[in-house]
């Protein structure tokens, strides 16, 4: 079993980090927290966020809602000229939202890295997004 | 300046572009430098022996500052710290392991392993069940 490269945030994923209220926080906390102990391991591991995942989430890094998450070590994954190619076709093919559609964009962006893993609370149209990448989807 | 600040202080620094280097008078002991260069030389690990040490230190200052700000939250909302099964199920799930989809293996996995291994972690928990269910069938 290979551990992932690459972890990625859906919008339900983002609110269940920001809200100590919300019913999954300690689950997506404990994804956190596993990414933590294999980082002190130095296995390489990246946590991201597409960028317009985080604006449907209204995850803004300059308010202080956001501390928490903000310190979770997220990079953002921008939705840049290539990836808007991909996400733009996701929409037209599939009729996903931006920001899922930005989450397969990221997929295919970071796949060379190694092994993708998808947070998610809506597992069919992730794995409509990411096809035909291997990506393991857990839903949250 | 209080840990959050540091905290924040530190993730900004790492998130800063690399362009700028700077001279230390960082002292580390000859035999450490000798073993880095060696490894870079015959090894290929890194481009330089200043590569290598930037980028150990840069991963480890990545895992520090995570766990810190993870303990922090954990201090203000103890409920939120997940148990040895928790991570042991969110182990197998990050990793699509077949075990995931049997979260009751996994927390007695953890329960038992956690009696002679206080330390154990999520991965340590992982593979026990693993190699439990290799002898089981």
């Amino acid at each position: 079993m290979t551990p992932p490269r690459t972890v990625v945030l859906d919008n339900e994923a983002v609110h269940a980090l920001r809200s100590t209220d919300h019913a999954k926080h300690p689950r997506v906390i404990a994804h956190v927290q596993v990414v933590a102990q294999r980082k002190r391991k130095a296995i390489p591991l990246d946590v991201v966020v597409p960028t317009a995942v985080r604006v449907e989430a209204g995850w803004d890094r300059r308010t202080p809602a956001a501390a928490l998450v903000n310190h979770l070590r997220i990079s953002d994954m921008p939705l840049e000229s290539a990836s808007a190619n991909v996400a733009a076709d996701l929409v037209a093919r599939l009729d996903v939202s931006v920001a899922d559609a930005h989450i397969g964009a990221t997929v295919h962006a970071v796949a060379d890295r190694g092994p993708v893993t998808i947070l998610t609370s809506d597992p069919d149209d992730m794995a409509a997004v990411v096809d035909p990448v291997p990506a393991t989807i857990v839903t949250i | 300046m209080n840990r959050r600040d540091v905290i924040t202080r530190i993730g900004s620094l790492l998130d800063a572009p690399d362009g700028r280097t700077v001279g230390t008078s960082m002292r580390i002991p000859e035999a450490l430098r000798d073993a880095a260069a060696l490894a870079v030389e015959h090894l290929h690990v890194a481009p330089s022996t200043t590569a290598l040490t930037a980028g150990a230190l840069r991963s480890r200052l990545e895992a520090v500052v995570l766990q810190a700000a993870l303990d922090s939250h954990y201090r203000e909302h103890p409920k939120a710290r997940p148990s040895l099964s928790d991570l042991a199920v969110a182990a197998a799930q990050l990793d699509g392991h077949p075990l995931a989809s049997r979260p009751a293996v996994l927390r007695r996995a953890a329960d038992a392993v956690v009696k002679s291994h206080p330390d154990a972690d999520a991965d340590d928990v992982l593979l026990w069940a693993e190699a439990q269910a290799a002898v089981v069938r």
